[in-house]
């Protein structure tokens, strides 16, 4: 290639105006050129090499991970949370269950605890309630046997 | 963003953001940390696509901004920067002592690039190795293209007085 071509594309690139292209054709040039180049141009050599050694430079493997799928597709993804909200659920109705067993239990023991086994003292346990209920009937009996006699009294005034 | 689109449009453009991550930090492991988090981010932001225009710079965008806040986050201190200095294959040459030279000076242009300000790197790195158009640049680095053109322009006059000292007075 003419040296004056290239020293003009040279000039067009220290200036940040060159195309893709030229700068394309200057690397091409630099890197293919093997002869003794003019001094003007020397400077610029060991820059295209670089730009072309750093193109062609292998970057450290990697094997780039697969893109997990992300969840939100598909609503059987959620089955985590469908199990768990189900475990839940069953958990909270065998605690209900089981209060209710034991309150049941418990209510029915404590029925049995006033039970007597000795008649004799159930007997007089239960002569002293009926007699407190006795009691409290002839309690009633006076007060209606009052009424009773103001009922009569009344009778008597509306005959006369 | 459906998860075809994803796989479609993101999945592919992977191999790319990897090496973008790489040559930012220079380092394979966090290379590929970045990518995890920087395809996460993307998938999370899928809300946004329709809006966007160019998705492998939006891509490249998010990369690079990650790749940033490492670098700050860790006061990021590269070894194996200086490391693959002296790992720059030189073009297939039968003299060994030519060899040697090639590779001293691929070296040292190496290290003239790695040393300019992070955006020029990454500006040079963006034209002049992955091939990115001025407007691709643009709107990776949420610049306009006049600001891409002028710090192209300094990055490479940089780079060129750099590349002067050498062949004038073999500094570097």
């Amino acid at each position: 290639m003419d040296y004056n071509k290239i020293r003009a594309l040279l000039e067009l690139y220290w200036e940040g105006e060159t195309s893709l292209e030229e700068e394309e054709m200057l690397r091409h040039f630099f890197v293919t050129h093997t002869a003794a180049l003019p001094e003007d141009l020397r400077e610029a050599a060991p820059l295209f090499r670089y730009f072309q050694a750093e193109k062609e430079q292998e970057l450290p493997a990697w094997e780039i991970p697969r893109v997990a799928p992300l969840p939100g597709s598909r609503p059987w993804q959620h089955w985590m949370k469908y199990a768990a909200a189900l475990l839940m659920m069953a958990g909270a109705g065998y605690s209900v269950q089981q209060y209710i067993v034991r309150h049941n239990e418990l209510s029915a023991a404590a029925w049995q605890q006033d039970t007597y086994q000795d008649p004799e003292k159930a007997y007089q346990e239960a002569q002293k309630a009926l007699e407190l209920l006795s009691r409290n009937l002839n309690k009633g009996t006076e007060q209606m046997e009052k009424l009773a006699y103001f009922n009569e009294a009344t009778d008597k005034i509306k005959r006369n | 963003m459906s998860l075809e689109l994803f796989h479609s449009q993101v999945v592919p453009i992977r191999p790319k953001l990897y090496r973008f991550a790489f040559r930012l930090l220079n380092n394979e492991e966090d290379a590929k940390d970045i990518i995890q988090d920087a395809l996460l981010k993307v998938w999370h932001q899928q809300d946004r696509m329709a809006e966007l225009q160019n998705l492998e710079a939006w891509c490249m965008r998010i990369v690079r901004n990650l790749a940033l806040d490492r670098l700050k986050s860790k006061k990021y201190r590269s070894t194996e920067m200086l490391d693959r200095a002296g790992e720059m294959e030189a073009a297939h040459q039968p003299d060994p002592h030519l060899a040697a030279e090639q590779q001293d000076v691929m070296g040292r242009v190496h290290r003239i690039i790695n040393a300019l300000p992070e955006k020029y790197r990454t500006i040079i790195q963006l034209r002049d190795v992955d091939g990115f158009s001025y407007q691709q640049i643009a709107d990776i680095l949420e610049l306009n293209m006049s600001e891409v053109k002028i710090n192209l322009h300094r990055a490479r006059k940089a780079v060129r007085e750099q590349l002067q000292n050498i062949q004038v007075y073999g500094l570097q």
